[in-house]
């Protein structure tokens, strides 16, 4: 039943980078309510079929909208961007040094609750790059320089890893 | 939007009767039923009173009659007749025998293996039985007690299960409900199904915790409520941990207090374990109590008994800590804590739970029964009762899926606590050139190899057009509906052909293995990663020398004796090397590889441009 629609569309909101979570989380449960298929427990076969794949929809747009990542992503693929086909040139040097940098100080970290602090200190400058990132891909894609868009976006892209690496890292720390 | 218009089921009319149906509880030791009364759901008692029925089913021999014992009856005769009696069936639903057998290496019962699938089947005076039948017989009595207090046959139930069981573990509970003749309305999960019992009651917004600390297994969830919607945000546990944990660690303290070396006999191992469970069950209203093991009599206060069983009660926190994590949540975010299973009548746990999430926690519905409420008022929900004031449960799956890749590698599909329903397709390529099939092999867990994952089916997808390496495109769609059941098919995007599965698997991942395989997954991260990296490196190496191999039959006749024999020194090295598990150093020999045949290389290009121009001169010669 939504098959084919635009994610923004099917939460009514609109399609920009910056989004409301609140009032999406409130629309992605108002429509669960409506299509999920403990609505259809009694239902006929198909009527549970269409319910499961309505639900599918929902979901996946609403993991997708949620995040800022998957969130850019989906903005470029709009505009028939295919953010998998990496082009050098989108990779700035000076964004390449950076990482190296940043991940040379995540290896050097001693393997130990020692280190916790430490990470979050570098977790801390990651999220303030991050949300620069952002920032500046609401711009770039809003003023439709889509280039520009795809170039922050592997920058955000960037970040992202490393913050995952991080979390992962302390999980390990602190024996999870 | 007319297509969001979607007709509650069966509730159009104001005048439409109220419809029968049930929450199950389907417990290890025991079980219940839950049904509406009134304004409230509450559990059914049998004509004595009782509430609970135990899980379990003793077989009688035509000469005593025949049939089927469920319940109190049955238990009793747990000892005196034990190949017929069968208990804590349910842990056995969705496994292989083998894996039953190692797991549980004292089981009375004659087991016969099902040749087809390895599935355990078990010879009683009554004829053989599958554990899905047993707990079918289970499932019949709870129903018959609720059609006699309903007044009619039901509608549907609700069966709760736990929340890591797996996709055979569901199948074969959904199929037992099947088998005894209910119409399954939704297969549920424990601690979802307990969050409903306590949601309703509070009509509450905000984050609930559910502790399920049962007789052997620990769950923690976290959900969300907001306006009726029931969000399962993370969970997690440890199903190795549970009420019997804190037996067995004061049976040990018992034997050392009372200094005896000698070997216990069986019976006095049982009398051991029933002091140790007293005590445990004394120590949770007395400040201290009086213990005789043999000649040995002392006391325990509550004091030790927190001491010694701190390791336990350490454990259950650390679970929390990393389901708050995988919720994305803190403390203080936390609005509710709900207490669920009998192992939570004890205040050491309830004391650690209060002062882990600084607020007391909720347990005025008994622990014992709130799964089955739960259950019961979900069911009056599906089937319709409920339409004006329904809620909605959001769940999630707790294992990542995934699909075996080249180099015994786990592509991740559905990570874990993703929201359900969920479809999710991935595009996988062929790895050799003229490759038209392809093995689609679904594994359940979070480790990144292969092997140390849960295999869950493997199925060909065939007819694939002979390409390149690399050229074919192959789609796998995963989609898990809203009972957890796992459904894969996979389809070539090129040509479309399809090949489509419903999952089922020939056996199931034990609790204590899901348990046992997000441990290592934690422990063997960078394990993994080495692991990873050693596979890699092996795949590297191994499509060079493939490649090698082919040139020097082709072209080998570019090259000196004296360079043959460098390559073959080259080639020696890194094959040795493939024994062994240094990753760094097969990378290093596949580089030293690369550049001693890099001349070789060069000369084949040389000659392939040499001969593709040959061949344009002569077209060009041709043409003009």
């Amino acid at each position: 039943m939504f098959k084919d629609r635009n994610f923004f569309d099917v939460f009514s909101i609109p399609a920009a980078f910056q989004v409301d979570l609140t009032i999406l989380a409130d629309q992605y449960r108002e429509l669960q309510a409506q299509v999920h298929p403990d609505r259809v427990a009694g239902g006929s076969e198909q009527e549970k079929l269409q319910a499961i794949q309505a639900t599918s929809f929902l979901n996946e747009a609403y993991e997708t909208l949620q995040s800022p990542q998957r969130r850019a992503a989906y903005l470029l693929e709009l505009q028939g961007i295919d953010v998998n086909q990496v082009d050098q040139s989108d990779l700035s040097p000076v964004l390449l040094m950076e990482q190296i940098e940043l991940r040379e100080q995540l290896e050097e970290l001693p393997r130990d609750e020692a280190a916790l602090d430490k990470l979050e200190q570098l977790r801390e400058s990651i999220e303030q790059r991050q949300a620069d990132c952002q920032g500046q891909f609401a711009q770039v894609i809003e003023q439709g320089s889509l280039t520009d868009a795809k170039k922050q976006y592997y920058e955000m892209q960037y970040f992202a890893k490393l913050a995952a690496e991080i979390e992962s890292l302390e999980e390990d720390l602190l024996g999870y | 939007m007319a297509l969001l218009q979607i007709a509650e089921p069966g509730g159009k009319s104001a005048k439409a009767p109220r419809k029968r149906a049930v929450g199950i509880d389907l417990g290890t030791t025991n079980s219940l039923v839950a049904a509406p009364c009134g304004e409230s759901v509450e559990t059914l008692p049998d004509e004595q009173d009782r509430h609970l029925l135990p899980s379990a089913v003793r077989y009688l021999a035509e000469s005593e009659g025949g049939g089927v014992q469920v319940g109190h009856s049955a238990l009793e005769y747990s000892s005196i007749d034990p190949l017929n009696t069968i208990v804590s069936v349910k842990r056995f639903l969705g496994k292989k025998l083998a894996e039953i057998k190692a797991a549980n290496p004292f089981l009375p019962y004659r087991f016969i293996t099902d040749s087809e699938n390895e599935q355990p089947v078990i010879s009683t005076e009554a004829g053989t039985r599958t554990p899905m039948q047993v707990s079918a017989d289970i499932l019949r009595v709870l129903a018959g007690r609720a059609e006699k207090f309903l007044n009619g046959p039901l509608d549907g139930a609700v069966i709760t299960v736990p929340a890591y069981f797996n996709d055979a573990q569901r199948q074969q509970t959904r199929d037992a409900a099947l088998l005894a003749g209910l119409n399954v309305l939704r297969l549920l999960n424990e601690p979802t199904a307990a969050a409903v019992a306590y949601g309703l009651d509070s009509r509450d917004e905000g984050n609930v915790v559910v502790f399920d600390l049962g007789g052997g297994t620990f769950d923690v969830s976290i959900l969300s409520m907001q306006k009726g919607v029931f969000q399962v945000l993370a969970t997690g546990g440890d199903t190795n941990l549970g009420g019997d944990d804190f037996d067995h660690t004061l049976a040990h303290w018992i034997l050392e207090q009372a200094a005896t070396n000698d070997e216990l006999d069986p019976a006095q191992q049982s009398e051991l374990l029933t002091v140790a469970r007293a005590a445990k069950h004394g120590i949770s209203d007395n400040e201290s109590v009086e213990l005789q093991f043999g000649d040995w009599n002392g006391t325990l206060n509550a004091e030790t008994f927190a001491e010694l069983t701190s390791e336990l009660t350490d454990r259950t926190i650390n679970a929390c800590r990393r389901v708050l994590r995988d919720a994305r949540l803190k403390v203080p975010d936390i609005d509710n804590v709900v207490l669920v299973g009998g192992a939570t009548r004890m205040p050491v746990i309830r004391q650690r739970v209060a002062d882990f999430f600084q607020r007391q926690p909720l347990a005025d519905i008994d622990p014992d029964k709130v799964v089955a409420i739960g259950a019961g008022i979900q069911a009056d929900v599906l089937v319709g009762n409920k339409s004006g004031d329904a809620f909605l449960l959001l769940d999630v799956n707790p294992l990542s899926l995934g699909i075996e890749t080249v180099g015994e590698l786990v592509e991740k599909i559905i990570p874990r606590n993703t929201t359900i329903p969920v479809a999710k397709a991935q595009e996988f390529t062929t790895f050799k050139d003229g490759q038209t099939a392809m093995l689609i092999h679904v594994v359940q867990g979070e480790r990144e190899l292969v092997s140390d994952c849960r295999s869950l089916a493997r199925f060909e997808l065939r007819g694939i057009p002979s390409m390149a390496a690399g050229a074919a495109k192959i789609r796998v769609t995963f989609q898990v509906d809203a009972d957890g059941l796992l459904g894969v098919s996979a389809t070539e995007t090129g040509t479309g052909t399809t090949a489509e599965i419903q999952v089922k698997p020939s056996y199931g991942l034990s609790s204590s293995e899901i348990e046992t395989m997000l441990k290592a997954s934690q422990e063997h991260a960078s394990e993994d990663m080495q692991a990873r990296a050693l596979h890699e490196a092996r795949i590297e190496a191994e499509q060079i020398l493939d490649a090698l191999a082919g040139a020097l039959r082709a072209d080998g006749d570019l090259l000196a004796k004296e360079e043959v024999e460098h390559i073959a020194v080259a080639t020696g090295n890194l094959e040795s090397a493939l024994q062994g598990q240094d990753s760094g150093e097969i990378h290093e020999l596949t580089e030293k590889l690369n550049s001693v045949t890099a001349e070789f290389a060069a000369r084949r290009m040389d000659k392939e441009i040499s001969r593709a121009l040959r061949g344009e001169s002569i077209s060009s010669v041709a043409d003009s």
